[in-house]
C-alpha cells in the first residue's frame, strides 16, 4: 500500500484529533484563521512551518498531536471544543 | 475502504528534510481569483477542489469560506496557505523544493462519506500524480 507523509497544522485540536491524522502540530492559542500565525508575522510563519515539518523526521505517535507554544503571537484564543456524547 | 475508529493511517517518512519537496493541501477555501469561487450557496458545502501553481502571485489567491473569519488570510494568505514560508524554506536550504501542484477546498461540509472517500482520494491522486511531492502539508481555516 503506497502513500504520502503528511504533517497537520490544526488550530482547533480536539476536532482534527476525530479525524485522527498521522502527525500534528497545534500552536497553542492561534485562533482559527491563523494557522501559521498573524498576518505579516513571517519569522513566526517560519517557526511554525519549521516545526510542522520537523515532525516528519521526529518518532512521533500516530495520531497524536504536538502542541507547541509560540509567546509571540500575543493574544491566546480558545479552541473549540468537542462536544461530549453520554 | 473503511478503516477502524482505532486505525491512524501512517506513512512513514525516511527522508531527510532538506531533500524534500513539499506540497501544501489547504482546507482553507483557497483558490486563484480567476478560478471558480467554492460554493457557499450550498449548505451542504462543495466537494470541489483548486490546483493552485507553485509559482502562483499570492495577489492572485483569494478565500471563499463562510465557516471562519478569513479577514486575516485576505491580507496575508500565508496564514493558511504558507506558499511564500515554504519559498524562504527552499531559499534557506531547510527543505529541497516546491510541489508542482498545491491544493485548495473548502473543508465544511454536510457530506462526510463523499468528502472522504471522494474529494479526499482525488486530492491525493492529484498530488501523488504529477506534483512531485515527498510529502503534504495540510492546513485547516
Amino acid at each position: 500500500m503506497k502513500g504520502i507523509p503528511t504533517v497537520l497544522i490544526t488550530v482547533s485540536p480536539e476536532v482534527s484529533a476525530q479525524m485522527r491524522p498521522p502527525r500534528a502540530l497545534y500552536p497553542k492559542g492561534f485562533k482559527i484563521g491563523n494557522s501559521l500565525g498573524r498576518p505579516n508575522m513571517r519569522d513566526l510563519q517560519n517557526k511554525v512551518l519549521r516545526d510542522a515539518l520537523n515532525l516528519l523526521t521526529q518518532n512521533t505517535r500516530p495520531g497524536e498531536i504536538i502542541t507547541i507554544e509560540y509567546p509571540e503571537y500575543g493574544e491566546q484564543y480558545e479552541p473549540p471544543h468537542v462536544k461530549k456524547v453520554g | 475502504m473503511s478503516i477502524s475508529r482505532k486505525c491512524v493511517p501512517f506513512t512513514p517518512f525516511d527522508r531527510e528534510l532538506s531533500k524534500t519537496t513539499i506540497a501544501i493541501v489547504t482546507a482553507g477555501g483557497v483558490h486563484l481569483k480567476d478560478q471558480e469561487p467554492f460554493n457557499i450557496a450550498d449548505e451542504l458545502g462543495d466537494l470541489g477542489y483548486r490546483i493552485i501553481p507553485p509559482d502562483v502571485d499570492p495577489a492572485q489567491l483569494m478565500v471563499t469560506h463562510h465557516h471562519y473569519d478569513h479577514t486575516d488570510a485576505d491580507s496575508d494568505i500565508n496564514v493558511v496557505f504558507p506558499i511564500e514560508v515554504l519559498r524562504d524554506l527552499e531559499t534557506e536550504g531547510f527543505i529541497g523544493g516546491i510541489a508542482k501542484k498545491h491544493v485548495g477546498y473548502m473543508g465544511y461540509t454536510m457530506q462526510l462519506k463523499a468528502m472522504y472517500e471522494g474529494t479526499a482520494r482525488e486530492i491525493a491522486n492529484e498530488i501523488d500524480k504529477g506534483s512531485r511531492a515527498d510529502a503534504v502539508i495540510l492546513t485547516g481555516g
